[in-house]
């Protein structure tokens, strides 16, 4: 068996202190958007998510380590797995997100056509 | 139910057999409303239209799509308070001279789309190899899943009633539309029958489905058909104007 996930190795005090100032900084980036209305709060909550998750992981990385010891993964395979699928999941709620986007523009633009055939009509019957 | 009848022509590119295309519906004997429903041409198209006198045009602001396009067209139909609707396009391969035979097999009321078809007996219609390949699979997986009956799953060439403008208002598929929306009539308990047509090659413009093209088609409408055999399907009234 890989023993290597057994210790926490190489996770010195400052290097939590790194993590949780990084998660503290996107947490104030996404702040900042919503407040410039650069963001909508709908995707700004699932980054806070991350970013919270991001903040939990690097201050107790012990979390990882039970996780990789329960799996039987080395520690940096599980750190690469799970950022990976996170990843994956933000990407096809994004998907989800522009595939009704599109829908909602179908919608629109076929009724803009049709509103602009219905004026047009009125127009020419004056 | 009104009787009036309303012959949709999808254009995308269409300016030099548009023209033709519309005079000769406007030629049949009997009553047809003619929308030509203008999908972002880069050519002439819209203004060609506009000339004609009888011609509804919808322009849409930006090219949508055949499916949008069509289904902008089954709005307006749904809503104007259109007994029927045609599809026909705008490119001269469907034979105008049909229609009527079309709407008239709707009328008779034991069927509520009907389709012209290339591949029901008698006609001399010769598609690319590629073509046919991927239309007679394709073709064979819908037959199977709407019971049998139908040869020619693809043909854009079809008259509707009322009841399957109202389907296809509220839900139509984004590209190469037609045997998809045969599967959606079917799951509402519509009846679709074919009669044979004599097509004519087209008589100018480009066909919208090159080989590469073929390929992709059959995959996305397996996937969207496989998809829809999955998917509730809920009542609504259809007229919302």
């Amino acid at each position: 068996m890989i023993d290597g996930a057994a210790m926490p190795m190489g996770i010195s005090p400052s290097h939590r202190i790194a993590f949780a100032v990084l998660g503290l900084v996107t947490v104030a980036i996404i702040l900042e958007l919503v407040r410039r209305d650069r963001l909508k709060e709908r995707y700004a909550l699932l980054w806070m998510g991350i970013a919270a998750g991001a903040l939990v992981v690097g201050v107790f990385p012990e979390i990882i380590v039970k996780l990789s010891l329960l799996l039987r993964f080395q520690m940096i395979t599980a750190m690469f797995v799970f950022s990976f699928l996170l990843t994956m999941a933000i990407i096809l709620a994004f998907s989800v997100v522009i595939s009704r986007l599109c829908e909602q523009n179908r919608k629109l633009t076929q009724e803009v056509a049709l509103l602009a055939h219905t004026v047009k009509k009125l127009e020419s019957s004056q | 139910m009104s009787e009036r009848v309303l012959v949709i022509i999808p254009a995308y590119n269409e300016a030099e057999t548009i023209q033709e295309v519309v005079e000769s519906i406007y030629a049949l004997e009997g009553e047809y409303d003619v929308l030509v429903v203008n999908d972002g041409s880069s050519d002439e198209t819209g203004t060609v239209v506009k000339g004609l006198d009888r011609a509804h045009l919808i322009e849409l602001p930006y090219n949508l799509g055949i499916g949008s396009t069509m289904q902008t067209g089954f709005k307006y139909a749904l809503r104007s308070g259109y007994g029927f609707a045609v599809q026909c396009d705008g490119d001269g391969q469907h034979p105008v001279d049909a229609i009527p035979a079309l709407v008239e097999r709707v009328q008779k009321g034991d069927a509520d789309l009907v389709i012209g078809s290339r591949y029901v007996a008698d006609t001399s219609y010769q598609p690319s190899f590629s073509r046919r390949v991927g239309k007679s699979l394709l073709s064979r997986l819908v037959d199977a899943l709407i019971g049998g009956g139908i040869t020619d799953t693809t043909s854009g060439f079809r008259c509707m009633n009322r009841k399957v403008l109202a389907v296809f208002a509220e839900r139509y598929p984004e590209d190469y539309p037609e045997p998809e929306s045969l599967v959606l009539l079917h799951r509402w308990g519509l009846r679709v029958v074919e009669i044979p047509v004599e097509m004519r090659p087209r008589q100018g413009g480009r066909s919208s489905i090159s080989p590469r093209h073929a390929a992709y088609y059959m995959v996305k409408v397996a996937l969207a058909i496989f998809v829809d055999m999955f998917r509730k399907f809920t009542q609504t009234t259809g007229d919302h104007s």
